[in-house]
């Protein structure tokens, strides 16, 4: 007993010694958006019909995360939940690991992508350790879902933000992932506070190339909005911050899709 | 994080156990507390009483520093702190700078050698090296409180114990204590405050170190 309390003593006190709140000594699995993503593409590779949950900005709600996480797994018709990003307020390792381990708590994988609170500090590394990329793409039912760090004023002229590289890319490849249709995510939507605006009309273009785009979602504002901001027929969805409990939920079919508001 | 909680009351109530056993020790009578402050006379007071080094605590791998203890039965305590931060836990290495205040309310003599000190109370201020932190937001914000907080500059709150081991008069150390402390940083304690699900063993981190007092001239001129 005695032998058995003090290791798990040691365990503890190993366990939660911490060299500094911006350290990236990261606890527990890392490269969450990899593995779900070949979880997605692998169960929803034949589906006709997909229900896609999209959360944004849970930074320092973790009750009410908590809430909407319980409210996901009460229905029994989401395929996958997208994360808009800020899942860290200030940047911290700490926080990072609470919402990746809140976020495990989904029975259905998770793409979190990343915000401009998840880059301060430190949090740019520990996020691409934790979730990954900062600009990525999976397939899912033939929809290319193109998610992309649009957090231009967190990284100067470090990164190309948004990175039109990735997107020539991405546009070379979309015939050949099989996806007829695409969405586009990211956390800051053009003209807001964060996106180099400058671009903005060309990165404008850019999106219009890809196959058959449905629609863009994204965050950071923090409310409800649907605004087709390009006068273009491109709708950008925003969906609600976890603290003001709401997300939303397209449904993307053969026939096009459809968008509901939820609040919890 | 359910075993991780399950361990951190095991480890407190060894914390309660040892308070315990330190009230029974005060029943006995004999000089408990032997805090005496023997330090320096005129301007000799600005010399470290004593040097400390420290694992974790949010300030680096491993911090040393300096500082005085003053005030009745030496309960105060001051430390200056310098950190590092390797690459290897970090994007780069960093370094830390910490301002420390300490308060230690007892001392309870356990053996002609030891002390114990069952409860330290600290806060420290820590600053920590490199471009990616701030203590004011850079200019590029829209505006001024577009964060409204600082990442350069942490205040952590602590507790903890120590064991004080006296050495031999002859020593030029006058004794070594071991201690060890739970801290948590501010920004957690903002988390914690607004959310039941944030738990205390999500945000309590463990650190250890070790004060060495330095010796008096007082007792080296007699």
């Amino acid at each position: 007993m005695k032998r058995f309390l003090s290791l798990i003593s040691i365990a503890f006190l190993v366990g939660c010694v911490e060299y500094h709140p911006y350290d990236m000594r990261i606890e527990g699995v890392k490269g969450v958006n990899a593995a779900n993503i070949e979880r997605i593409e692998r169960e929803c590779a034949s589906k006709k019909e997909l229900k896609v949950a999209v959360i944004s900005d849970s930074q320092r709600w973790y009750d009410e995360l908590e809430d909407a996480i319980e409210d996901i797994n009460s229905r029994d018709d989401i395929d996958f939940v997208l994360h808009a990003g800020d899942v860290a307020d200030f940047g911290l390792r700490d926080e990072f690991e609470i919402q990746r381990d809140m976020l495990q708590k989904l029975e259905r994988p998770s793409i979190c992508l990343i915000g401009n609170h998840d880059c301060l500090a430190t949090g740019e590394y520990v996020f691409q350790e934790v979730f990954g990329e900062l600009n990525f793409a999976f397939t899912a039912a033939g929809v290319r879902f193109i998610c992309l760090n649009t957090n231009a004023l967190e990284f100067d002229i470090r990164e190309p933000v948004p990175n039109f590289e990735f997107l020539d890319e991405q546009i070379r490849l979309s015939p050949d992932g099989g996806a007829t249709r695409s969405v586009v995510v990211m956390h800051a939507q053009p003209y807001s506070d964060q996106f180099n605006n400058n671009v903005a009309t060309i990165f404008q273009h850019y999106l219009r190339r890809f196959p058959d785009l449905l629609f863009c979602v994204h965050g950071h504002g923090h409310s409800f909005r649907e605004v087709d901001i390009f006068d273009d027929g491109i709708v950008y969805y925003q969906t609600d911050c976890v603290g003001h409990r709401g997300y939303l939920i397209f449904t993307i079919n053969e026939e096009g899709y459809e968008c509901e508001q939820v609040r919890f | 994080m359910s075993v991780n909680r399950c361990v951190f009351r095991s480890l407190m109530l060894v914390v309660m156990l040892l308070s315990a056993g330190e009230i029974w020790a005060q029943e006995r009578e004999r000089v408990l507390d032997r805090r005496e402050h023997e330090g320096y006379e005129g301007w000799m007071r600005i010399v470290p009483t004593h040097i400390k080094a420290q694992y974790a605590g949010g300030m680096g791998v491993m911090s040393v520093g300096a500082g005085w203890d003053y005030g009745q039965k030496c309960r105060w305590e001051t430390d200056l702190m310098f950190g590092l931060l390797p690459k290897a836990y970090a994007d780069a290495t960093h370094m830390t700078f910490t301002l420390r205040q300490n308060y230690i309310p007892w001392s309870v003599q356990i053996s002609p050698r030891l002390d114990l000190e069952p409860l330290t109370l600290g806060a420290y201020i820590n600053v920590i090296s490199g471009e990616r932190f701030w203590v004011k937001e850079p200019g590029k914000y829209p505006d001024e409180h577009y964060y409204r907080f600082t990442s350069r500059m942490r205040l952590h709150l602590a507790l903890g114990q120590r064991l004080r081991l006296r050495l031999p008069s002859e020593c030029v150390l006058r004794d070594v204590t071991l201690y060890y402390e739970l801290s948590a940083n501010d920004l957690n304690i903002i988390s914690k405050a607004c959310n039941r699900y944030v738990q205390l063993s999500d945000i309590v981190k463990f650190s250890c170190g070790v004060k060495f007092q330095l010796f008096d001239c007082r007792r080296m001129q007699k």
